[in-house]
């Protein structure tokens, strides 16, 4: 993000050539951490903003391997090129023959004209190439920097992949008493009940969670949970697919599933996943509830290199809109109901190849020129960009998290998911140092609570670390100290755990100041109508509501902790002190 | 004393890898370790770790004149080694074998694999 804001962004089109996409390891992937990520960055196409999205799997820790830490591509190829980076050097190659492929078939074919099977590749499928704005970049079967059209710039550039190999050492400071202190943690971590339930069912361990407590999005958010049929998709349906649990590089959790689907109208279709966040998207929240039909819809996102996430919320404001009657077939060409199948996989390829219905909907949230100003308030978004598969009427630190997170809605940027644990006030008192309600649905101190998991992700993101591998859902998971050793004992390097707090400090300010050269601030920081106007209508949650005033109280005490003013903006004091410049000099 | 493979559990973390290069050589590089994960993340196929087995006839140390039992504890071996594997269970980089040592009797790789595809 750093990086990104050296670029006067604030005035590209995200598909002009000057747009940087940034490819950036963490400070300690590819060593002995907890995972071994990789973000990629740029503005984003679809929220007309920051952008970023963090991937797991092996391509970060091939690109340290290679000895890059961050590659920058500017410009834009008059043709289909692929980068290649191996032990340093790099090499652009012709890619027209891979123009058209999808992602996995991109991969072998890479793999195959290289000889060398080891090659990790981060590549665009058939979407991207076509401009999709919520197109991802893809490695592997499933690992993905799904969110905010990264693919689209990507495809913007003619860049169809980039392939990475290394071979050399990483060099640790002091390897006895880092392996020492890893095995340490490890034996702690995986202790953590968390931890081990993760390993067996991966994330679709928390469907149940959330369809229990009522926080998923069903049909549009207009429901948030399933009640009994929820059985259908979870964990426990899952298994007679599975044939595997699967780590990233580095990963001791090992929380993917491989599946294979034996009989009926797709049987044959392999690969990996699904995770929760696309059985919601691409299930519940389109009225889904058949398991082999989502399981196909997703593995058709990861092959045509779209976000599972935008996908689901794009074709769920279409459908809420053709019930309302809103749109009709005069715009869809096709009859919208909720949880068909068949059509959600036909409007899938459609917006991969930007065909019929499918060119709207390719737009994101621009597709409201379109479908007209009553449309907008149907499509729930935070600064231009989609909720995910989950409602946060409930949970109000979840609520204020997506309304605060900079790339806009989004659970990675804060989720205290340790919220849903009711621990004792004083232990939270203690985490995060302060007073905390250990109530899910009060509105004390979750401002608190979400500026301190924005710090403490912001961190992991730096370091290359998976939120499931810290103070996600576990408050016994690795923090700051654990960080600053691990830091200190693989690069020499002594950030104390203070000043770690900082970095993520400066790294959250960084990203709102280049908010606020955009022109967004307080008003932004919002969430859909619906959360504030519509109570929930039925199961569990019923009766839930975000109260404005209590939201807004919640975003002072957020706004005062992270030292910026009450319409959101950071003080000059705040930029000074981190080491930012002031909005005059900032570009 | 060997390392005992059970491939239907190996997730592919690369782990194993990392240990053992950084306790033999102090850097972490999957290429220098003595046991290897053959992955192929594009395929529905597992993974598989493979390492030294420990053979009682050591076809690797054919026509060499050297004492077995002092061999079996080291890390380093010849390219040629490797080649006479029968199992091609060694690793090679730049021209030098990589040889399951055991960490002299207290193997790591076994400490961090944590789903027990790999055991003593």
């Amino acid at each position: 993000m750093q990086i990104l804001s050296q670029y006067d962004t604030a005035h590209l089109d995200p598909f002009s050539p000057e747009n940087p996409l940034i490819f950036g390891a963490g400070l300690l992937t590819g060593t002995l951490g907890f995972g071994s990520r990789i973000n990629i960055t740029s503005k984003s196409p679809e929220s007309g903003h920051l952008g970023d999205s963090n991937m797991g799997g092996d391509f970060g820790a091939e690109l340290v391997k290679a000895g890059l830490s961050h590659v920058v591509i500017t410009g834009k190829s008059p043709k289909p090129v692929c980068l290649y980076i191996r032990n340093g050097a790099v090499e652009i190659r012709d890619a027209l023959e891979l123009q058209g492929l999808d992602t996995v078939e991109t991969q072998k074919r890479i793999r195959r004209d290289l000889g060398d099977p080891k090659t990790q590749i981060a590549c665009i499928g058939p979407a991207g190439e076509n401009l999709v704005r919520f197109a991802a970049i893809r490695s592997g079967l499933k690992s993905a920097a799904g969110r905010t059209g990264m693919g689209a710039v990507m495809g913007s550039k003619n860049l169809k992949a980039v392939a990475v190999r290394g071979t050399l050492d990483i060099h640790i400071r002091h390897p006895e008493r880092y392996l020492n202190y890893y095995l340490f943690n490890l034996r702690r971590l995986m202790g953590s009940k968390w931890v081990q339930a993760l390993g067996k069912q991966g994330t679709p361990l928390l469907f149940r969670l959330a369809n229990a407590a009522g926080f998923l999005s069903v049909r549009n958010n207009q429901y948030t949970t399933v009640g009994d049929q929820g059985r259908l998709l979870e964990a426990e349906a899952l298994e007679p697919y599975s044939t595997g649990m699967l780590a990233c590089f580095s990963c001791p959790a090992h929380c993917r599933h491989r599946f294979t689907v034996i009989k009926g109208p797709y049987a044959g279709t392999q690969g990996e996943g699904p995770e929760y966040a696309s059985i919601g998207s691409l299930g519940t929240k389109l009225g889904n509830l058949d398991l082999e039909n989502i399981i196909q819809a997703v593995e058709l996102c990861n092959r045509y290199g779209l976000d599972t996430i935008s996908t689901g919320a794009y074709i769920a404001w279409a459908m809420e809109l053709f019930q309302r009657g809103i749109i009709d077939q005069k715009t869809t060409d096709m009859p919208l109901s909720w949880g068909d199948g068949k059509g959600i996989l036909d409007l899938i390829q459609q917006i991969a190849f930007r065909r019929g219905f499918g060119h709207i909907l390719a737009e994101g949230p621009y597709a409201e020129k379109i479908f007209g100003e009553e449309s907008k308030c149907y499509l729930l978004s935070v600064k231009n960009f989609p909720i995910e598969m989950t409602d946060e009427r409930v949970p109000k630190s979840f609520a204020l998290g997506m309304a605060t997170s900079t790339r806009g809605a989004c659970h990675m940027r804060s989720r205290p998911s340790i919220d849903v644990l009711g621990l004792p006030q004083e232990v939270l008192d203690k985490i995060y140092g302060g007073p905390v309600s250990s109530e899910l649905t009060s509105y004390s101190g979750k401002g608190r609570m979400v500026w301190w998991h924005e710090l403490l992700n912001a961190v992991c993101d730096s370091l290359g670390f998976c939120r499931f591998l810290t103070v996600f859902s576990s408050p016994r998971a690795p923090q700051y100290r654990q960080f600053s050793r691990l830091i200190e004992l693989a690069t020499g390097l002594r950030i104390t755990p203070k000043a770690l707090m900082d970095v993520g400090e400066r790294i959250y300010t960084l990203e709102r100041m280049m908010l606020v050269q955009e022109g967004l601030c307080r008003r932004d920081d919002t969430l859909p109508q619906r959360y504030f106007d519509e109570p929930i209508a039925e199961g569990p949650a019923k009766g839930a509501v975000i109260t404005r005033e209590d939201f807004d109280g919640m975003l002072d005490e957020y706004y005062g902790l992270h030292g910026w003013d009450r319409g959101g903006v950071p003080k000059v004091g705040t930029l000074r002190r981190l080491g930012i410049k002031s909005l005059n000099d900032f570009i | 004393m060997k390392i005992k493979v059970d491939k239907k559990k190996c997730t592919g973390c690369h782990l194993c890898e990392m240990v053992c290069s950084l306790v033999h050589v102090g850097v972490i590089n999957t290429e220098k370790s003595a046991i290897r994960v053959e992955k192929d993340d594009l395929d529905t196929s597992l993974h598989e770790p493979v390492v030294c087995r420990r053979c009682k006839e050591m076809t690797c140390l054919t026509d060499e004149d050297v004492e077995e039992d002092q061999e079996r504890k080291t890390y380093l071996w010849s390219k040629s080694r490797a080649e006479r594997c029968p199992f091609r269970a060694l690793s090679v980089f730049d021209d030098v074998a990589f040889h399951c040592d055991l960490c002299g009797g207290r193997p790591q790789c076994v400490k961090v694999c944590t789903s027990k595809a790999i055991s003593i």
